[in-house]
């Protein structure tokens, strides 16, 4: 009982969508697993700047093209979901359906700008589960995760496991990497927390002043890192997701308790 | 809007207003400087006749270099001392011929490639503009205009290595008019844009189109930001004008940035740092 997913960790190359798309393709036909999930932004690449507005219409006509190849896939795309609203979004394609999944976290501090090009996810309306097989999973986008309510909430509509596309920077070279040491507790603490598998999927390769680190990762609902890519380079990295664990997990687990109260504070202040 | 309506629309300018806050906003950015002038470099050709027009205007602490080399038509030569003149700079201006250094360069680099050599003659240029400006604590005042910069057609650290670009969002066509509102004299403002780097060069002729056609490709795809279809169907050019255009302008991105750093630390220069210009 479960899915196989694989991580294809790949270095985009920035604004070369074409070149992307071929990448992805190729990718999903060569895989056997029954989710393939790329990176934030993969289709395009992340450091675009104004390019944002030039390539939209182009990364969502590839979207398209590729939720042709009928296999289920997460990958990173621009969207323009009315005229001049651009979302940094999760093509999740399911069945041969394309649904444009939202960032609801936009970073806009340190190196980010993405609120200088692109408007959040609205979560009454774009937390959504998808299934595939008899697993029921939702999709988060990198800042989504350093803030409890996005996974949380996911987790609470059904999702089993979560995906995570993500683009992050090396910020201080050190050995290890203190942002992968952060990713690794944050996802931990979400997985335990939640009673769900999460699935870190990172961009690799330099883009303008950035290199990102690659070291994309499988945590299962026990807070285990069942499988992890190397930091880097390029790689693909297989992973097993068993309802039997998300089961285990939550038998011992503080997943069983909500209480709603905690929300309505947190709303009033 | 056809190409010509196009540029008649980009030029209709205010050129007194235009020239009254160029000159202001010169002798206000020296003066937070800190430092007490400006030096720009007089060729003979349009920028530099109206950027030293507008340094005359804003400062009586300006001073003009002229920087011949063989391959500088004598008539250029002419025309930057008249006009030098005529600005009353006779006694604030001095000509340094480079052929001497430039063919010193040349022999360390055992080339004559006019391409070589002559970007060698722009950075050499800006060597002796910066130290004219040292002594004398003055800035160096830089002549680009916007069709120039867009284009990438100018020398890395050579005409593009100045302190401040006053012309810098005018394009060549609205500098031209500007100059003939400042009163430069018409053979500079008629006369076709060279770098003059090595002999018979000229801008149109090295980039294949003019100044006409390429700032109202330049107006159309950057700033009313139209696909390159659209602006060939509107300016009735060719689709290969315009696609050339911006295979200028995107190639040469790099001469407008500073030079990427390599990252390590937990804040980097460029990457999250960006205080402004005007920091102390």
């Amino acid at each position: 009982m479960g899915v196989k997913v694989e991580i294809v960790q790949i270095k985009s190359r920035l604004g070369k969508i074409r070149d992307n798309y071929e990448l992805h393709a190729s990718e999903l036909r060569s895989s056997t697993a029954d989710c393939v999930v790329f990176p934030e932004l993969s289709l395009t690449g992340y450091v675009l700047r104004d390019l944002v507005y030039e390539l939209v219409a182009e990364a969502q006509r590839y979207s398209e093209k590729l939720s042709e190849e009928g296999r289920c896939a997460i990958f990173g795309t621009l969207a323009e979901v009315r005229p001049g609203i651009i979302w940094n979004a999760a093509g999740v394609v399911v069945d041969g359906k394309l649904t444009y999944v939202p960032k609801f976290f936009l970073p806009t501090y340190g190196l980010f700008e993405e609120r200088r090009y692109f408007q959040p996810g609205d979560p009454k309306r774009d937390l959504v589960t998808f299934r595939i097989r008899d697993v029921n999973f939702g999709v988060v986008i990198c800042e989504d995760a350093w803030h409890p309510e996005p996974i949380e909430a996911l987790a609470r509509m059904g999702a089993d496991l979560v995906f995570v596309p993500s683009a992050s920077p090396v910020r201080r070279l050190s050995q290890p990497l203190d942002i992968q040491v952060s990713w690794q507790s944050l996802l931990r603490a979400h997985s335990l927390m939640n009673g769900v598998w999460t699935v870190f999927s990172n961009m690799v390769g330099a883009q303008e002043e950035e290199f990102f680190w690659g070291g994309s990762f499988f945590m299962s609902p026990r807070g285990k890192v069942t499988a992890e890519a190397p930091i880097m380079e390029e790689s693909r990295l297989l992973g097993d997701i068993t309802l039997d664990e998300v089961r285990l997990s939550r038998r011992f687990s503080s997943f069983r308790d909500h209480i709603r109260e905690f929300h309505e504070v947190l709303r009033n202040l | 809007m056809d190409l010509q309506q196009k540029l008649s629309h980009l030029v209709n300018l205010n050129y007194d207003i235009v020239a009254e806050y160029l000159v202001k906003r010169l002798r206000e950015y020296i003066a937070e400087s800190g430092k007490k002038g400006g030096i720009v470099g007089v060729s003979g050709g349009i920028d530099s006749a109206v950027v030293a027009t507008l340094l005359s205007r804003a400062t009586h602490n300006y001073f003009f270099l002229l920087l011949p080399s063989s391959s500088t038509p004598a008539r250029d030569v002419q025309d930057a001392l008249e006009l030098t003149e005529m600005l009353g700079g006779r006694d604030k201006r001095e000509v340094v011929e480079i052929d001497g250094i430039v063919r010193e360069v040349g022999s360390r680099v055992k080339s004559e490639d006019p391409l070589v050599l002559g970007n060698a003659k722009a950075r050499i240029r800006m060597t002796l503009l910066y130290a004219f400006a040292q002594k004398l604590d003055y800035l160096v005042i830089g002549t680009g205009d916007k069709s120039e910069i867009l284009l990438g057609y100018f020398t890395k650290y050579g005409d593009g290595g100045v302190d401040v670009l006053p012309i810098g969002d005018l394009y060549k066509t609205q500098v031209r008019l500007l100059g003939r509102h400042l009163g430069v004299p018409e053979k500079i403002v008629t006369k076709p844009s060279s770098p003059a780097l090595w002999e018979g060069q000229t801008a149109e002729g090295e980039l294949g189109l003019s100044y006409e056609v390429a700032d109202a490709i330049l107006y159309s795809r950057f700033e009313e930001m139209k696909g390159p279809e659209e602006v060939a169907k509107e300016l009735g050019v060719d689709i290969s004008l315009v696609r050339r255009v911006d295979e200028l302008v995107m190639r040469s991105q790099h001469k407008r940035l500073p030079p990427e750093i390599f990252r390590l630390s937990g804040r980097a220069i460029n990457s999250d740092w960006r205080y402004p210009r005007a920091w102390a």
